[in-house]
């Protein structure tokens, strides 16, 4: 553990060393990755310029999801979305070799290699949008609420996490992945749209389970606005704890398959 | 001797798509697949004692990096024993790769935007070096190599020969028992290959590092291995003094020359000589190396303004061996 988090504490400074070379590459995804924030943000405007309620929710409990799901995604793409990214490329190349006889885990020096600070203002305007959500809701939040909201953060940011790495280990077995990161893509972009409660039927059982995007800012919502159960703790926890089983086994079966590519 | 290496009958094969051509074909594929099994690498033993200096030597495609791959348990074997220093590699295990370093010619662990120092705080964190330690192994390596005004500059602005030497720092600042050099010269010029050769010599002799290395460059081989390993189809098919093996199978040189004006040359010999190539300015020969010299002296006479002399490449050696058998064959 010590060693791991002396290991990231180089690789972080070593990430800003080389991102600093380029000033693009320093302030680039800051501009980027704001632009696809504004982008999602408009299309909620959208969505929603006609809609009262979904479900029971309001327009303040639907602006916290928008910014739970924001909040969610610019953890992601300031830890881990860009190291995992390359996992593909690097089975596909061989590049995995050098991971591989480090001794390290290799997916978590992949996961944490490239660190993205310029997503860090996305997490600080996903913070102002849950409180203008948690002001326009004109309810008081007590801490017990709020501390139970930043735990469902940390699990549902697991999950992301195992997720994207789930569907990045498939290529340590099939030459490429981008179809199942087409229907990632398209997972994602429709929860970042609708919360979970929206979902019924095959739809719920897909998105709460199949490809679990639809718990992942639900929960944390749900928690903080007291619809929050034992049932649906319970069944949060276990999906997160299926998930990292799944995501072990198929990580360390895939390298046990991994051939690497030939010299 | 101890053994740190113990391998046997280890074998390693891969299942390979095949598709007939054409349109045709690609449709059938979608339907049936044909696959055909890869032998890479075939029922191999072998065992290195500490210390050792060994060149794996074999044509592409002959399974030298696949040996070296299951040695670093980068890969899982499909048969076979297999044991280094103690540990099944394929297991991963830390305190296992704490103990060896890779290097392959081909694959770069060197961040290209940032410099050595840099790049190598992150490796003494991953093999938790001691800061003492490392700066005394660091302080090495650089009086070594000879880089010290190299050590802040950008990696992408060295030149191979230059980058290929970072590479091996980085690979022995834990001082690893073993070195896996997969073509740790390609693409570097003579000079450049003579230092590395120099230097790997000297970690050798000096650190007591046993190191595999495979290369297509006889001249590599020759200079720094004392016992030889080739293979071929994923098969060893000698395992001797190295000296002996170019001794008994390479015994041709080929003679290049060039002129400045048409020539036509006209040699006497009582001894074998084939023609390769023979244009006005250009004649390529090729002698037993008994004779190279004589036919060197005879070619001199007409004042030639270029000469190369070359030894056999590695397939015609791997050929020879395979025609006449060999005693050391395991």
């Amino acid at each position: 553990m010590i060693k791991n988090w002396r290991v990231l504490k180089e690789m972080l400074r070593l990430r800003f060393h080389g991102i600093m070379v380029f000033r693009l590459d320093f302030f680039g995804p800051f501009f980027v990755d704001g632009s696809l924030f504004l982008v999602q943000l408009m299309a909620f405007s959208a969505i929603y310029a006609n809609v009262d309620t979904i479900g029971n929710w309001g327009e303040g409990e639907m602006m916290m999801y928008i910014g739970t799901y924001s909040l969610l995604n610019a953890i992601n793409m300031t830890l881990f979305f860009f190291g995992i990214n390359g996992i593909p490329r690097k089975v596909k190349s061989g590049e995995l070799d050098l991971y591989l006889s480090k001794p390290i885990s290799p997916l978590f020096r992949l996961s944490f290699e490239q660190i993205s600070p310029g997503s860090i203002p996305l997490i600080l305007m996903s913070l102002c949008i849950i409180g203008y959500g948690m002001q326009m809701t004109d309810s008081t939040y007590l801490e017990g609420e709020i501390l139970a909201y930043c735990f469902w953060i940390v699990i549902m940011e697991i999950l992301y996490y195992e997720l994207e790495v789930l569907i990045r280990s498939i290529s340590l077995f099939i030459v490429t992945t981008a179809n199942i990161e087409q229907i990632e893509a398209a997972g994602l972009s429709l929860c970042m749209k609708l919360p979970g409660i929206a979902f019924y039927g095959m739809y719920k059982l897909i998105f709460y389970l199949i490809l679990p995007y639809g718990i992942m800012a639900t929960l944390p919502v749900q928690s903080m606005i007291g619809e929050m159960n034992g049932k649906l703790a319970l069944y949060g926890i276990t999906v997160v704890i299926l998930f990292t089983i799944l995501t072990a086994m198929v990580w360390k079966q895939g390298l046990k398959h991994y051939n690497s590519a030939s010299s | 001797m101890n053994n740190i290496i113990e391998v046997k009958n280890l074998s390693k094969n891969y299942r390979r798509y095949k598709k007939k051509e054409g349109l045709k074909g690609s449709i059938e594929s979608l339907f049936k697949r044909e696959y055909e099994e890869k032998i890479a690498v075939n029922q191999m033993n072998l065992s290195v004692s500490k210390g050792e200096f060994i060149g794996l030597i074999g044509p592409n495609g002959a399974g030298k990096t696949t040996f070296i791959k299951m040695l670093t348990g980068i890969i899982a074997p499909s048969a076979g024993e297999i044991d280094v220093l103690g540990f099944y590699p394929n297991d991963m295990k830390n305190a296992f790769k704490k103990q060896y370093a890779v290097v392959m010619g081909q694959k770069s662990q060197l961040f290209f935007e940032l410099t050595l120092n840099d790049t190598l705080r992150l490796f003494k964190e991953i093999y938790e070096i001691p800061e003492e330690e490392y700066r005394e192994s660091k302080n090495y390596f650089i009086e070594l190599f000879g880089v010290k005004e190299l050590m802040d500059v950008q990696v992408r602005t060295l030149s191979l020969g230059e980058r290929m030497k970072m590479e091996l720092i980085v690979a022995l600042l834990h001082n690893p028992k073993i070195l896996f050099l997969d073509e740790p010269t390609i693409g570097l010029d003579a000079v450049a290959s003579k230092q590395i050769r120099k230097f790997l010599k000297e970690i050798n002799e000096q650190r007591g590092t046993t190191i595999l290395l495979t290369s297509h460059y006889m001249e590599d081989i020759k200079m720094l291995c004392k016992r030889t390993v080739v293979i071929n189809h994923g098969t060893k098919i000698y395992d001797g003094n190295t000296e002996e093996l170019f001794e008994r199978y390479q015994r041709n040189k080929r003679i290049q020359v060039s002129f400045s004006q048409p020539t036509e040359v006209k040699l006497r010999h009582d001894y074998e000589v084939q023609i390769i190539e023979d244009t006005p300015y250009k004649k390529t020969y090729e002698t037993d190396k008994v004779h190279a010299k004589d036919l060197l002296e005879g070619i001199m006479q007409y004042d030639p303004v270029d000469i190369s002399v070359e030894e056999e490449e590695i397939g015609i050696i791997v050929e020879r061996i395979y025609e006449e058998g060999c005693e050391h064959n395991a």
